[in-house]
């Protein structure tokens, strides 16, 4: 063989092996979070669990990518969608219009509403309340929004000390989280009532947000989320983590 | 040919032709791919709409019916729970379920799950739970089992209307398929016909009429064809007919210039020496007679030099009326040279010849020959014969031609075989005068 048709298929094979490395390396990070029980939370173990931790881990699987996941906050991860800094985010997050602007949304893979979650006597719009509503929720962005008085937490954990600590009236969360948040030693004793809001701003899809980077990704997460949905993964992770199905 | 009429016929070139009617097919074949296609694309729609769409749905419908399920089971844990948190919780649950927008769109499973959530929240609100309750518990439970098996039968229902689109696709493509085939089998049909009607019988035609191509006989009869190739040919065959009888008329013409004498119309010398010698190896070959003579008008050059060499020409011509009156289909008489004849006598002893040129030369004898301008003339004729069945022609011609000798010598007017001692005596006609020549 000549040496310069050699050198060519050396070359070409050297750029192929590393194109087949770098489809082999190719990991997607991927956020979640890590204090949002029954969805996203560190079991005894000290490992991620939850309803969105294998869901996230389901739809690698179905994506046929290697998945890692890493911990963020909710009051930080749309940001960090919006630079790149994680390719995806499966958190509950319901596709606000201002959520819109900033990421890409995959379809809805559930629906949610919001829960009140306080004393009997205080109803939402009683004047005066705290409300609990963690950083960057809709919920928080709703509070504000109504003029309430908001007090700030860093995650679903937090609320269940903070109203047994009385330093809020009541708690603003989604409906998932308002199981586990109900469930809770400290709230258990308060006899504390809940009442569903079915507000547009508090209500909707919840979708996967993905880095507006890759808007290729969409197609890809989309069709991962129908083939899970189709092939009975997702009910039974539905199953696993919470009493009712998802839709 | 008749021209005129074949111009009037239809004439297609059988390029154009073919090209037309593959191009007919074609479209026809295009026609019913797309039609067919048409379905086979109707049946990927469907598929792929039962796929992406009605089995979501159908799983969307499962999970509702599952939820009222949910609602039932967590409605008697509400009703029968351990502890009051159980219950709280389970009456949560139920006021989640209750409260989602899927199950909201639903009008029978909103209104069923409104009056259990209101039901079980008057229970957990610490209503006495008594017998009548537990049997409107006993009915919603019930209910809502029953509203969970027609949820669950309407997903699944979803999919008969994509699957019945498809199986009428598939059915009308069954249809379409059969009436294709029925279609290609027309064509073809037509296609056969057409080749069997205006190739394959043309060509049998022009076949036939080659093989039958007679220079003399009839001119060929082709039937109509309608293809513009074959009627060239049936053209040409016509033509070849045509030049084949002028070729075959020009051939007897000059066989019968090459073989005849132009004044007198007899066989000429060449070719009379041909056939006689043919007569003669026959004869010698079978054993058989043959006479041979020769024979020379007296005192020709008399009458040419008295009369003309036309009032000559006229009685060579008379003489050779003669001749052919007087002679046998099977005897061969040439003109042998200016008035000199030959003569081959077939299946004919000398004897027989003599009696035969005996009568001949009486006849001649007799006749007053005219030779225009109101003249006659009598002439006579000396014959010398010869037998040719044990020796070859030109041996017996020349004892022929001795014996002729002989008569002129003897007297002329007579005839001479050879081999006797003398010809008989001529009957001479002393009034044939102004030409009575004797010489």
């Amino acid at each position: 063989m000549p040496h310069p048709i050699r050198r060519l298929c050396l070359s070409l094979l050297l750029v192929l092996s590393a194109h087949v490395a770098h489809a082999a390396g190719d990991v997607l990070r991927v956020a979640v979070l890590s204090a949002s029980p029954p969805v996203s939370y560190i079991d005894g173990n000290g490992k991620l669990a939850g309803f969105n931790i294998d869901i996230a881990h389901a739809l690698c699987e179905a994506m046929e990518v290697r998945c890692e996941l890493r911990v963020s906050t909710l009051d930080k991860v749309v940001d960090a969608v919006a630079a790149g800094e994680y390719d995806i985010a499966v958190v509950s997050l319901l596709a606000t219009p201002e959520r819109r602007r900033k990421v890409l949304f995959s379809k809805p893979y559930y629906r949610s509403t919001s829960v009140w979650f306080a004393p009997a006597k205080t109803a939402p719009e009683t004047p005066g309340v705290r409300v609990a509503a963690v950083r960057g929720s809709a919920q928080a962005a709703y509070a504000q929004a109504r003029g309430w008085t908001v007090v700030p937490m860093h995650s679903h954990d937090e609320m269940s000390q903070a109203l047994a600590s009385a330093a809020a009236d009541a708690a603003l969360v989604p409906m998932l989280t308002a199981l586990a948040l109900r469930q809770h030693p400290a709230v258990a004793g308060l006899g504390l009532t809940t009442t569903v809001l079915a507000d547009a701003a508090l209500s909707g899809d919840v979708c996967i947000s993905i880095a507006p980077q890759h808007p290729a990704l969409r197609t890809r997460v989309d069709a991962a989320i129908d083939r899970i949905k189709r092939d009975g993964r997702y009910d039974r992770i539905n199953t696993q983590h919470l009493p009712f199905k998802l839709q | 040919m008749p021209l005129p009429q074949r111009l009037n016929r239809a004439h297609w070139p059988a390029g154009t032709f073919f090209a037309l009617l593959a191009g007919l097919f074609g479209a026809l074949f295009a026609g019913i791919v797309a039609w067919l296609a048409a379905d086979q694309y109707g049946v990927l729609q469907t598929t792929e709409s039962l796929r992406l769409k009605t089995i979501p749905q159908t799983l969307e419908y499962q999970r509702l019916a599952r939820n009222l399920e949910v609602l039932r089971r967590e409605g008697e844990r509400v009703l029968h729970g351990d502890d009051a948190a159980a219950r709280q919780q389970a009456l949560f649950v139920v006021s989640l379920v209750a409260s989602h927008p899927r199950l909201l769109e639903d009008e029978r499973a909103r209104a069923l799950a409104g009056e259990t959530e209101e039901f079980l929240s008057g229970m957990a609100r610490g209503t006495h739970f008594d017998a009548a309750e537990q049997a409107h518990w006993e009915r919603l439970s019930t209910r809502l089992t029953l509203l969970a098996d027609d949820i669950s039968v309407d997903g699944v229902n979803l999919a008969n209307a994509d699957l019945e689109q498809m199986s009428a696709a598939i059915q009308s493509g069954r249809y379409k398929l059969a009436v294709a085939l029925l279609l290609a089998g027309v064509f073809l049909t037509v296609l056969l016909w057409l080749i069997r009607r205006h190739f394959i019988r043309p060509l049998q035609h022009i076949d036939r009429a080659l093989s039958q191509l007679q220079p003399m006989g009839p001119p060929p009869a082709l039937p109509a064809s309608s293809m513009e190739e074959f009627q060239a040919i049936e053209g040409a065959i016509g033509q070849l007919h045509e030049a084949m009888r002028d070729s075959e008329l020009t051939r007897e013409d000059l066989e019968r210039l090459a073989t005849t004498d132009a004044l007198t119309g007899l066989h000429n010398r060449r070719h009379f020496m041909h056939m006689a010698h043919g007569e003669v190896e026959r004869a010698h070959r079978y054993g058989r007679p043959v006479a041979v003579g020769l024979a020379d008008l007296d005192l020709f050059k008399r009458v040419n030099d008295t009369h003309g060499h036309a009032a000559g020409d006229a009685v060579l011509q008379v003489f050779a009326a003669i001749l052919r009156e007087t002679l046998r289909q099977t005897d061969w008489v040439c003109r042998y040279g200016g008035e000199e004849f030959a003569f081959a006598f077939p299946e004919t002893t000398p004897t027989e010849a003599q009696a035969l040129v005996e009568r001949l030369r009486r006849r001649l004898a007799e006749l007053d020959i005219a030779i225009g301008e109101g003249k006659r003339v009598r002439i006579t004729l000396s014959i010398g014969l010869a037998d040719a069945s044990a020796c070859p022609l030109e041996a017996a011609l020349r004892q022929a031609d001795e014996a002729l000798y002989r008569a002129k010598t003897q007297g002329r007017n007579m005839t001479v075989l050879a081999g006797s001692d003398a010809g008989d005596e001529a009957e001479i006609d002393a009034e044939a005068e102004p030409v009575a020549p004797r010489s």
